[in-house]
């Protein structure tokens, strides 16, 4: 009897143990009360680690950029301004000196100097250091940092770098502190990074949030925020949810299912701004497929409606577009932007050209990915309507990305499939590099076989005067969007954000979340 | 009982090198983790290097082997995604799960048992065949569905409760909610059925010829018989559990191991998925096994052999 009580007692023990293991840990919500000003931004997952150059990940870098500062740095308007360097110029083809900002300290008041600049920049190119951190491949053109004195450098290249601006001020390229990470390492640094940025690092509570507070003696001035929290709420609904109860200030990445939700509570409003991210057909010019003749790739891009697309799945979240480089992006080429083709009944008359018809309907296969872009595998449906409405059959094959990533690695994609691509170079080399027949003596698989196209691209890489390289990419565009292969550009993509009113918070087109700028109403 | 237990944590080591193998190969034969983590226009050179300095050019039986010889240290491999060993990062994590389990564990027993006992005393009335209504409806709903129903009304509308994320008491109601719903609905039907049984037994019939009360019959004698199967029923649902709380973490933003578990799958983080799938097969394992030690302990009827 005795012992039976007990035994259902401590089964009963047990659960309320389990449940009552780590109550009391956590942060809370909402410090506003005390006249701290807080903000909470929600993102769909969490950072991913400190270290600069080994996370490849465009939400972490829109939380590390209010942390660490760059030697130079985009303005609202995607302009390169002076940030950690104020001035620079090109000494010959391979130097360029960079005269690094003075008074300026490391969140624990150590001064920033040229020894971090070099310490930095060193790790990621070096293939000693580099070699396996996943921004090598972006930094791996620089041989050396020479230091000129406590407040100079001099970058040095293996080769003309006509883009090395633009790397010094995308991900991968924040100042490190050298002395810091000497003295607590790697482990020290993720368990408490510090850095040169508004704010600085308080705690970080894994797959949860993290907490930044402002930093009084930032080179910049002071931010108006005191807190900054970050939470990862990886579901939508959930997270669209915080914003209209208030748990949260800033909800990324809004789906177009929330929108109307935003747009009605009178609390908040819903904020879009272009991204760098562009939904493409990738069509294969291999002789074996179908896609190997020219009028069957301009017929397929004949026969999508763009602009239909955009407008009806997308809500009007995007712009139709027959180029990956997008404005802001160095060498964007404007003829090709906010523009598309669109013309069935030309479809069937190509089709018809190379003996496709009612009669003889072009089979095609073609992929998509599920949940990987917002609408992706509504808009390969309707795509695929699109192109059986002007003779083809198309076999669609939906599958999940990781799925799809293996499919493509393997060459054992078809016809099409549909993919978005970003660019965090923000300049068209990025874009147009990997259209090449050969990148680093490593020939390609695309079979697109262009001698013109090889020509600009290769002279491009090296030229240093800027008009005469924007023109070279121009051209190289124009190629590409003629040939309608080996991509066939759609849209680029708008992203959507849901803001308190309160809060004065303008997105930004590289979806950096910089809260330095960022001002908070009265009485709020 | 010292033999019986010994042999049973000897059985643990075969399903747990079953479970590694069958885990280690699902995981290789689904998808390749390099090509996720370069961007998507890397080129095929870069995705090669990458898959070499990593080791995942090996076979398959010489990667499991690796695996198999740092797992007895304790190394479960590096996680891609968050470059630490993958065990420390699902250890980390753990005691939120747990948390949640065990809450909605006790909310699925705090309605099962007062609805099973009313259920069965009051046999075939409306208020059993409303508790069976209910149950089949609790056990129909989605996880996920719950849960948002749940925040849209009872945070984004009464404003009674957080969205979402962890930290107070007031953090774990709903998703403690939400998981033990589903559960609640089996337990009831279960101690429904264990209680009937029971009820009809001869000891029953002699309480009640011997003249005590009928509250006394129920809750003194018939109730802790009957709640014997529960028991078992604790340890079964706890696999039950961690299936559920993946779904739940996820729609609550909880940070366990199953929000992890999404990710690392996602990710196709070899490692940490490992990781998380023997720690989950540890844990059902060892909840069963205590489970079954109390039910020889309380039952003086089953012994050990």
């Amino acid at each position: 009897m005795k012992s039976r009580n007990l035994a259902l007692l401590l089964v009963l023990v047990m659960v309320l143990g389990a449940a009552t293991v780590g109550c009391g840990q956590g942060a809370e919500q909402g410090a506003t009360d005390d006249g701290i000003t807080e903000i909470v931004i929600a993102q769909g997952i969490d950072v991913r680690s400190w270290d600069i150059h080994d996370h490849n990940n465009t939400a972490t870098e829109a939380l590390h950029v209010n942390v660490f500062d760059y030697l130079v740095w985009r303005n609202q308007d995607l302009e390169i301004q002076p940030a950690l360097a104020t001035s620079w110029e090109q000494v010959d083809e391979t130097t360029w000196r960079f005269e690094l900002r003075e008074g300026v300290k490391w969140h624990d008041g150590e001064p920033f100097t040229a020894e971090d600049v070099k310490w930095t920049l060193e790790r990621i190119a070096n293939p000693e250091t580099g070699a396996e951190l996943r921004e090598h491949g972006q930094y791996k053109q620089i041989q050396e940092v020479r230091i000129v004195d406590d407040h100079t450098v001099e970058i040095i290249t293996f080769a003309p770098e006509p883009v090395l601006l633009n790397r010094l001020c995308r991900l991968g390229s924040s100042m490190l502190p050298k002395h810091y990470l000497e003295e607590v390492g790697w482990e020290g640094f993720e368990a408490h990074p510090i850095g040169t940025g508004p704010f600085k690092f308080v705690e970080w509570i894994k797959d949860d949030r993290v907490v930044l507070e402002a930093y009084d003696d930032y080179w910049r001035g002071r931010p108006e925020i005191d807190r900054l929290v970050f939470r990862a709420i990886p579901e939508d609904a959930t997270r669209v949810a915080e914003l209209l109860t208030g748990g949260v200030d800033i909800a990324v990445n809004v789906p177009p299912q929330e929108w109307p939700n935003v747009e009605s509570n009178s609390d908040t409003v819903l904020k879009r701004a272009n991204s760098q991210r562009v939904m493409l057909l990738v069509d294969r010019l291999n002789p074996e497929y179908k896609t190997s003749d020219p009028n069957v790739r301009a017929a397929i891009d004949y026969a999508i409606d763009k602009q239909a697309l955009v407008d009806t799945i997308m809500g009007g979240a995007g712009t139709p577009t027959r180029t990956r480089v997008t404005p802001g992006n160095f060498g964007a080429n404007p003829d090709l932007y906010n523009t598309y083709l669109y013309d069935p009944d030309k479809a069937v008359e190509l089709l018809a050209a190379s003996g496709y018809g009612p009669d003889n309907p072009c089979q095609i296969t073609m992929h998509s990915p599920a949940g990987r872009y917002p609408m992706d595998k509504e808009v390969a449906q309707a795509i695929a309507a699109m192109l059986e409405s002007v003779g083809f059959d198309v076999n669609l094959q939906i599958v999940e990305f990781g799925q799809l990533s293996n499919i493509r690695n393997a060459q054992e994609h078809q016809e099409l499939y549909l993919i978005g691509f970003a660019n965090s170079l923000w300049d068209a080399h990025l874009a147009l590099n990997s259209l090449r027949q050969a990148i680093d003596g490593e020939k390609q698989h695309h079979y697109f076989i262009n001698e013109e196209f090889e020509q600009l691209t290769a002279e491009a890489a090296v030229e240093m005067d800027r008009e005469r390289r924007a023109e070279m990419y121009h051209r190289a565009q124009e190629i590409i969007a003629d040939n309608h292969g080996p991509h066939i550009y759609l849209y680029q993509l708008k992203n959507s954000y849901g803001i308190n009113k309160q809060v004065n918070f303008e997105p930004r087109a590289d979806e950096m979340l910089w809260m330095w700028p960022v001002t908070v109403n009265e009485g709020s | 009982m010292k033999r019986y237990i010994a042999r049973r944590l000897l059985q643990i080591i075969p399903v747990i090198i079953g479970v590694s193998i069958i885990v280690f190969v699902l995981l290789r034969l689904t998808g390749d983790p390099v090509i996720l983590m370069l961007p998507e226009d890397a080129t095929p050179q870069e995705i090669e290097s990458l898959t070499t300095a990593l080791g995942l050019d090996k076979p398959l039986h010489v990667q499991y082997w690796v695996f198999f010889k740092n797992a007895l240290k304790g190394d479960f491999g590096r996680s891609f995604r968050f470059k630490a060993p993958a065990l420390q990062i699902v250890l980390e994590r753990m005691p939120h799960t747990l948390q949640l389990a065990g809450a909605a564990m006790l909310v699925a027993l705090v309605i099962a048992i007062p609805l099973g006992i009313i259920s069965a005393v009051k046999q075939n009335s409306a208020i059993d065949l409303t508790a069976s209504t209910v149950s089949v409806l609790g056990r129909a709903m989605p996880n996920f569905w719950l849960g948002l129903m749940l925040i849209i009304v009872f945070a984004v509308v009464l404003r009674w409760l957080p969205v979402s994320g962890k930290g107070t008491l007031s953090h774990l109601i709903l998703p403690a909610a939400t998981l033990g719903t589903g559960m609640a609905a089996t337990i009831t039907r279960l101690i429904r059925s264990s209680m009937l049984e029971v009820i009809r037994q001869d000891f029953i019939t002699t309480a009640r010829s011997k003249g005590l009360s009928e509250s006394v019959v129920i809750y003194k004698h018939a109730l802790r018989n009957a709640l014997i199967p529960v028991v078992t029923i604790v340890g079964i649902q706890t696999a039950t559990l961690m299936g559920g709380a993946v779904v739940t973490e996820q729609v609550f933003a909880w940070g366990g191991i199953g929000q992890l578990a999404v990710l690392a799958l996602n990710m196709r983080d070899m490692a940490l998925v490992q990781a998380i799938v023997m720690v989950m097969a540890l844990i059902i394992i060892f909840a069963n096994l205590f489970v079954d030690i109390v039910y020889c302990i309380i039952d003086p009827r089953i012994s050990f052999e």
